[in-house]
């Protein structure tokens, strides 16, 4: 593996993850700027209508999931989504890694989700009725649900990252052993693992979420 | 790869500020136009289905009121045949009767025209008759057929209806009866008194005689008394034989 290209902000040190990121982050900036500038209810241009049915296919993914809370995690959740799918895909520009193949950047986004399925389950249900499904349906079962919350945060992280860096290598390593034509199909294996890796982080993440909001209903039920 | 707490940080503040982003450009503007489109679809398909059912409930009522006005074009239609019909057959039963009629007087003219020229052509048959008769009796009359004429006069004097009889015998009456007696021939004097004789029998009065001689009568002759003419000449005869032409069936 290369050096990295970094330097320190004060007690921080940015390396090329967060440099990628902030660029993708301009990027998607200035694209639903230039998207949503001059929208037309009634003739909506090309790129309005593409952004349009981007939106509405994530709006509709996550409202089959959570159907009355669609609109509280569509923001969060179409965030990963868009977010990993331009992380992934950006390794396959020469010159460029993907974040995603970052164990601190899959861990960070892991940990988003860790916290953001406790604070939609909060915001929904309340404090003392989210941490009551830790105790359903018997106490003794706290210590497997915490193990279950940290495992599954860490198989997030770790998933995506070991998809994700192994797949940069093995790119790499056809490209140097086979000449320049031959990783083509490797590409297309990498556009498609790119887009599944993105599909099922965002994913897993909508079915923490949709799970935390859900559990007191289940515990309301039982 | 290693696990860098900087990078791990900053990621959380940066996918954090993303999502604010996104929230703000590109999210919120384009599902408030996704919702504002459903709405106005929406008020568009409910207009649509206002209109839908105007529409049906016009086409409905129009479609009963052309089924009404076929229904009266049809009875009207059936009416109108009918009377059309019962017009036609009755001018039909008029023409009928005014042919039966005009057939009837065609052939009550022709019937009479047929008569009327059957009548011209018997007289006109008994004219030439007549005309024929008279030339051949003017040729074949004589002194003979006079006499005999005569003697038939006597004979009729003699058998006279009763009737008649009774009325010479009113003239008797009268001072004087003038009798006017006309020839074809001069009468011999036996004949003259023969004539005197018989009508002095029938006749209880004076008589005065007057003859008179007229070729025209052909042969016999005619006697004036008074108002009635006895005629037994040949002359009467054919004008009466003529004449029977005239006379109405």
């Amino acid at each position: 593996m290369e050096n990295e290209f970094t330097f320190a902000l004060g007690p921080l040190v940015i390396g090329t993850s967060i440099i990628t990121t902030w660029g993708i982050m301009l990027a998607v900036a200035a694209i639903a700027w230039i998207s949503t500038r001059r929208l037309d209810m009634l003739r909506p241009g090309t790129m309005q209508t593409t952004a349009e049915g981007i939106v509405a296919t994530i709006d509709e993914a996550i409202t089959a999931v959570a159907p009355e809370h669609g609109q509280q995690i569509m923001p969060f959740i179409a965030s990963l989504w868009l977010f990993l799918i331009i992380a992934n895909l950006l390794g396959l520009i020469p010159g460029l890694h993907s974040p995603t193949r970052d164990l601190s950047v899959t861990s960070a986004l892991a940990v988003v989700v860790f916290f953001s399925v406790h604070w939609f389950g909060i915001k929904t249900q309340g404090l003392k009725n989210y941490l009551h499904h830790y105790l359903s349906p018997s106490p003794i079962l706290l210590p497997f649900h915490i193990i279950s919350e940290l495992t599954r945060t860490l198989a997030l992280a770790v998933r995506l990252f070991g998809n994700m860096l192994s797949l940069e290598i093995a790119a790499m390593l056809v490209l140097l052993v086979a000449g320049f034509l031959a990783p083509i199909p490797v590409l297309m294996l990498h556009i498609i693992e790119a887009l599944v890796q993105a599909y099922i982080f965002g994913m897993l993440a909508l079915i923490y979420v949709a799970g935390a909001i859900k559990s007191q209903q289940f515990n309301s039920q039982e | 790869m290693e696990f860098n707490l900087s990078t791990f940080v900053l990621e959380i503040i940066n996918f954090l500020i993303l999502i604010w982003i996104l929230q703000r450009l590109f999210y919120k503007p384009l599902m408030e136009v996704i919702a504002k489109r459903k709405l106005f679809i929406d008020q568009s398909l409910s207009d649509a289905k206002n209109l839908q059912q105007q529409a049906e409930q016009q086409f409905n009522l129009y479609e009963n009121r052309q089924k009404l006005w076929e229904q009266e074009k049809q009875t009207a239609i059936t009416a109108l045949h009918r009377q059309l019909e019962a017009e036609r057959k009755e001018h039909l039963d008029k023409l009928n009767a005014d042919l039966e009629q005009e057939r009837q007087k065609a052939k009550v003219l022709l019937s009479k025209q047929q008569r009327e020229l059957q009548q011209q052509t018997e007289k006109q048959a008994l004219r030439n008759a007549a005309k024929f008769a008279g030339m051949l009796l003017q040729q074949s009359a004589g002194s003979e057929l006079e006499a005999r004429l005569f003697a038939m006069l006597i004979s009729n004097l003699t058998t006279l209806p009763e009737a008649c009889k009774q009325s010479l015998t009113t003239l008797g009456t009268k001072k004087s009866v003038p009798i006017k007696i006309t020839s074809a021939y001069p009468l011999t004097a036996e004949m003259r008194h023969q004539l005197e004789q018989k009508l002095g029998e029938l006749i209880n009065n004076q008589i005065n005689f007057q003859y008179h001689q007229d070729e025209a009568l052909i042969a016999g002759l005619r006697m004036d008394i008074g108002a009635w003419v006895l005629n037994a000449n040949l002359q009467h005869e054919l004008i009466g034989f003529a004449e029977f032409g005239y006379e109405p069936e």
